[in-house]
């Protein structure tokens, strides 16, 4: 999907670029522009539903924010530049002219981006019954989800309850209650038969419930980014967590057959970082200089493999060595 | 026999429970909820504290631990002699550990120490799971690639022979454990002769002093 992201004068994100492959783990300080990139995306994702502007944006904002995009094939001819046309505009966009006829399929892909901040209380709400085509931004909407799949993608669902009760073997089944007023709620039958809804359900069951729900959407977004991804996750069940998002981004690896999802998810864990020793090209390293902030990547480090001689990847990273720590003093 | 495991995953986990079971000479009963590490150096920096832990606070009789070797040194004959040591094969990094942390332990729980099965499996596991597969996979092969300065496969290829691909989730990671395992299980020659670093956690297992009613 995106291949690349070059940021000019976009908050922290002052003259900056960053590569991306499918699967995208961005670590480092509040405040180095782990969100910003995250809401570089969706700005693309928004501004490409509005329309495409045409020619050269002549009133673009001297010294204003912008934003380059490049794409993997089939779009590798396609850029995408945003810009401000005003202090309270910022809504121009502009294509690339070497393959502007592709525009048109790159422009309902983008569309379907999605991004997440789940919220534990949200993820517990009643939800309305009707409610549950896509997930909401906060997971606030879980419940309908669910019962939307099980009426509407009973293979899905299935899916997604076997390995939800996998990972939670205290429990054998996922229940949706109808409420009156075409409310729904969900919870978790434990094994001895007591349910538990939603509302007294750990933080970490149901962070892990939204994210199954993503994992297993029969019709997932090409793009999906998920801020802070092991919010509330025990360190064991981290390596369950990355399966699930792998499950996403090479669902070849899991014997699923549908298109990659491209994810871009923020981590502040050293112990979830760990877990991409075998793959430090998907580390993405966002680093604060003052006000101003950059990105690098894991991969172009040349004396990684010496450093991992001697420690784990999450210990560098707190350490220092790797950056992507707060300036302190 | 009770025994405490301390590994470097659940899939890790799952094959070393067939394998010590095939190879304890006493009935076998695990401790603990599993110990893990997150990999080298965390294997080495944890085992002091999880032996002091079996050794005041459980009845457990052995420990077993097993890593990867990925680019370490690989354990040879000449570091067994006697007071030798080489500072960067993990076999006696981990030796010199539980010499150093049990040597002035007091007795506790009806004996004097928890013993110790240590195995390194190189470069990772995934090559134990191919011995008898694939020949081109070995300790042998590994080290003669590390003189020539030449690998003849690394972990990625590793995963990718027996996984199918080098992001194998845990669930696929722990089946082809437990069935490679259950296969050696069935006649682990092959493997401790292929794979030194597995011949010397056999051999620590069936030194293992048989169980009695008074301990």
């Amino acid at each position: 999907m995106i291949s690349s992201i070059a940021f000019r004068n976009f908050r922290a994100l002052r003259n900056t670029q960053v590569r991306l492959v499918p699967f995208n783990v961005v670590i480092g300080p509040n405040g180095s522009g782990k969100t910003s990139l995250i809401e570089a995306v969706m700005r693309l994702s928004t501004l490409s539903k509005l329309g495409l502007g045409t020619g050269e944006v002549e009133t673009k904002l001297p010294g204003g924010p912008e934003i380059d995009v490049t794409f993997d094939e089939p779009f590798a001819g396609v850029v995408v530049h945003m810009s401000c046309v005003s202090d309270v505009r910022c809504d121009a966009l502009r294509v690339g002219v070497r393959d502007v006829g592709r525009w048109p399929e790159l422009q309902a892909e983008l569309g379907t981006i999605r991004s997440y901040v789940l919220d534990h209380e949200a993820l517990a709400r009643v939800a309305r019954r009707g409610d549950g085509a896509e997930l909401g931004r906060t997971g606030d909407n879980l419940a309908a989800v669910l019962a939307h799949r099980r009426d509407h993608a009973p293979a899905a669902f299935a899916d997604l309850t076997g390995e939800m009760l996998r990972l939670m073997p205290e429990f054998r089944e996922l229940v949706l209650t109808e409420l009156p007023e075409g409310g729904v709620e969900f919870g978790l039958r434990l094994i001895d038969n007591g349910l538990v809804p939603a509302a007294e359900l750990s933080q970490g069951m149901l962070y892990l419930t939204g994210i199954l729900a993503l994992a297993y959407d029969p019709d997932p977004p090409r793009l999906l980014c998920i801020e802070e991804v092991d919010r509330g996750i025990h360190p064991r069940m981290l390596r369950a967590l990355r399966d699930l998002l792998y499950r996403l981004s090479y669902p070849q690896a899991s014997g699923v057959a549908r298109r990659p999802v491209q994810v871009i998810t923020t981590s502040h864990s050293p112990y979830f970082i760990d877990l991409f020793r075998d793959h430090p090209e998907e580390v993405v390293i966002s680093h604060k200089h003052g006000r101003a902030a950059t990105f690098s990547r894991l991969i172009d480090r040349p004396d990684l493999g010496e450093l991992l001689r001697d420690g784990s990847l999450g210990d560098m990273w707190f350490s220092g060595i790797l950056g992507g720590v707060p300036e302190e003093g | 026999m009770k025994v405490a495991l301390l590994s470097e995953s659940p899939a890790d986990e799952a094959a070393l429970r067939v394998l010590v079971a095939a190879l304890l000479p006493d009935a076998l009963q695990y401790v603990g909820p599993g110990y893990r590490a997150r990999g080298w150096p965390n294997v080495g920096q944890v085992m002091p504290s999880v032996l002091r832990h079996l050794h005041f606070n459980t009845d457990a009789e052995a420990l077993v631990v097993v890593v990867d070797s990925d680019d370490s040194v690989v354990h040879s004959p000449a570091h067994d002699a006697p007071g030798y040591f080489h500072p960067q094969c993990r076999m006696c990094q981990l030796r010199a550990i539980y010499r150093l942390t049990t040597r002035r332990l007091p007795p506790a729980q009806g004996r004097d120490r928890v013993v110790r099965a240590i195995g390194v499996a190189v470069p990772a596991i995934e090559a134990w799971y191919l011995c008898g597969r694939d020949a081109t996979v070995s300790e042998a092969a590994w080290i003669e690639g590390q003189e020539r300065g030449r690998l003849p496969y690394d972990r990625a290829d590793l995963k990718r022979r027996v996984y199918g691909t080098d992001r194998p989730s845990l669930v696929l990671q722990t089946a082809v454990a437990v069935r490679e395992a259950e296969r050696h299980r069935r006649d682990p020659r092959r493997l401790e002769n292929d794979f030194p670093g597995f011949a010397a956690l056999a051999a620590d297992l069936r030194r293992m002093p048989p169980r009695t009613d008074a301990r």
